[in-house]
């Protein structure tokens, strides 16, 4: 799990993001252990506390679940790791729509480039 | 909680610290960031004891700093503590009998994990395995705060690399840790608290990832702003 | 306590190479003196008597008999002593600056041990005191070994024994080894509060750079006169008024006060003013 942060954004904001990314295109499993906080700054080279912050964000979005004194999980909430999917796409729609908006193009030829590009990357 | 109040301190004519206050947090990493010769150091060296100031207190817990609270606070300088021509071994045996907080196992798993040998002689050791004795004695110690001076000068990346694997290890953990650096660039991520000094006073002192969230910056965008206005 | 006694065991073993290094040389220095001086006489006592043919009795009434006090006289006996007082009036600087200068910063770690700084300051002291009196017990002893090989080399008729005690009151052994308990308590109290002193002054110097240089000079001229102060006023202004014993006491106390403030003020700058 290698992550490279920017200095601006809030690394714990950008830890989540992270770990939803790495839901989304399931390198975690659902209900899979995740590393403790301590093991998780370590890994990152990221303060413990953000750790710590993260670890709290994710719990409280319900992304991450911990029973007990056991190592914290991914949810295995289908919905929830559905939505995130769902979050992530959008996203990255979000910022493609924003970006080439501002380019005078139809939506067709849009969509065409889309689907030439994805096919294109399909390939490789 | 380590409090420096409005400390003041003069060297011959020259007003080095002009009124310097800032707190540091248990379980935090806070950062000192100031040009060299700011007095960074001599901010560390007060909070220790080791150069008096002219004004101002300091407090450690609350209360001001006695015999006793070496056990509760340490101090890694640019330099090191231990006669050049002791082995490392002998340090040990050193901090092992003089210190109830010595823990000889932290110790074991540094020297390790630094690849030194405890039969090299201190006075023979380069100047990057020399810091990192350095370390080594400060990290063992079971204290509730370390003041690090620039834990990062002169030593090569690497030697570098393996000091920040310290900083987010269970080595720091719920420790309350000053350290002094300009190599801001390796440990923004680390760092819980940053204090700019300039001109004998504390510009800003700010949480990291608040300034984050609230306004975008990192901490070397904050510190382009202050030391420029 | 226990610290202290650490300390004091620390300090001991720095020195102790050196320490032993000194003392074999004073041993082979003086033994190589008593032969080679004995030698000296004797060759004399040859030329004099077996090529001059000059009797028995006249080179002895020329020349004098041969005793312990002539090996006292010389270099080869002095030398050594001179060169121990030398090397210990050295370390009593040298043992609190070689943790400040060079590559060696060891007074950071010293002053953060948790414990109070004057055991420093006493581990330090101690340590020099037990120098010093290690080196005149190992002198003691020397001397009537000494004397004994002395007596060995120089034949009987030319050979004078002289006793312990005769030999310790040549003069400036009489210093060493005095003979009154009063000039023990008064050379060798002096001696150790001067030691203090000293060590305070290096604070001053050490808390303060240039300044306290100054201020070390100034401490020490002022605790000087007051600690002579009983016999100065006694012998300028009241010519002589009291007695010996009266005087020595009045010393005892002076030393009493001198050391405790010598040792308060070393206190407040190791708590107040040092800075590494």
């Amino acid at each position: 799990m290698e992550a490279k942060f920017n200095n601006r954004d809030p690394v714990y904001v950008q830890v989540i993001q992270h770990f939803k990314e790495q839901i989304a295109k399931g390198y975690f499993e659902p209900g899979q252990e995740i590393p403790s906080r301590r093991e998780l700054a370590n890994k990152l080279k990221i303060n413990p506390n953000t750790a710590q912050r993260a670890y709290k964000e994710m719990e409280e979005q319900g992304l991450i679940f911990t029973e007990g004194n056991l190592p914290s999980r991914i949810t295995k909430d289908d919905k929830l790791l559905k939505r995130v999917r769902e979050e992530l796409i959008l996203e990255a729609v979000d910022t493609f729509v924003h970006s080439v908006r501002s380019i005078n193009v139809p939506l067709s030829e849009v969509l065409g480039l889309v689907k030439d590009q994805y096919e294109k990357e399909m390939k490789e | 909680m380590i409090e420096v109040k409005n400390v003041t301190k003069k060297f011959g004519r020259k007003n080095v610290l002009k009124g310097v206050s800032f707190t540091a947090e248990k379980g935090e990493i806070t950062c000192l960031i100031g040009i060299n010769g700011v007095g960074k150091t001599t901010i560390m060296k007060a909070i220790m004891a080791l150069t008096p100031i002219d004004g101002g207190e300091i407090l450690i817990d609350g209360e001001k700093i006695r015999k006793e609270s070496y056990e509760k606070i340490t101090f890694i300088p640019d330099t090191i503590t231990m006669p050049p021509s002791m082995k490392i071994k002998d340090a040990f045996l050193f901090m092992a009998d003089f210190y109830g907080g010595w823990n000889q196992l932290r110790a074991n798993e540094l020297l390790q994990f630094f690849r030194l040998n405890e039969n090299d002689r201190i006075s023979e050791l380069s100047k990057g395995n020399t810091a990192k004795v350095n370390l080594l004695l400060g990290l063992s110690l079971d204290v509730d705060y370390i003041l690090m001076d620039e834990p990062f000068s002169g030593i090569d990346i690497f030697s570098r690399e393996q000091i920040a694997e310290v900083f987010t290890s269970h080595l720091i953990e719920d420790r309350g840790v000053i350290i002094t650096t300009h190599e801001i660039n390796d440990i923004e991520h680390l760092i819980d608290k940053a204090v700019l000094i300039d001109n004998g006073v504390v510009l800003r002192e700010f949480n990291t990832e608040e300034v984050r969230e609230q306004e975008g910056k990192s901490v070397i965008d904050v510190m382009r702003e202050v030391y420029k206005g | 306590m226990n610290r202290f006694l650490k300390l004091v065991h620390f300090e001991f073993q720095r020195f102790l190479k050196l320490y032993l290094v000194l003392m074999g040389v004073i041993i082979l220095l003086q033994f190589v003196g008593v032969i080679l001086e004995s030698q000296n006489y004797l060759s004399r006592v040859n030329e004099h008597i077996y090529k001059d043919l000059m009797p028995k009795e006249q080179f002895i009434e020329q020349f004098g008999t041969y005793s312990f006090l002539q090996i006292a006289h010389s270099f080869w006996f002095m030398g050594p002593i001179v060169l121990s007082i030398a090397a210990l009036m050295i370390y009593v600087f040298f043992i609190w600056y070689r943790d400040w200068l060079g590559k060696n910063t060891f007074i950071y770690r010293l002053f953060m041990l948790p414990t109070s700084r004057l055991n420093v300051y006493f581990a330090k002291a101690v340590v020099i005191l037990l120098f010093i009196f290690g080196l005149l017990a190992v002198q003691l002893l020397l001397i009537p070994i000494e004397n004994r090989v002395l007596q060995w080399m120089v034949p009987n008729e030319y050979f004078n024994m002289l006793s312990i005690n005769e030999i310790t009151n040549i003069d400036y052994l009489s210093i060493l080894y005095p003979p009154t308990f009063m000039e023990f308590i008064l050379y060798y109290g002096g001696g150790m509060i001067a030691v203090f002193i000293a060590f305070t002054a290096i604070l001053f110097e050490r808390s303060f750079r240039l300044k306290g240089i100054i201020y070390g000079i100034l401490y020490t001229g002022l605790s000087s006169v007051i600690f002579i102060a009983p016999i100065l006023i006694n012998q300028l202004l009241l010519e002589d008024y009291f007695f010996p014993l009266e005087i020595f006491f009045m010393e005892v106390v002076m030393g009493l006060i001198v050391l405790a403030g010598t040792i308060w003020t070393a206190h407040y700058l190791l708590k107040n003013k040092i800075r590494v």
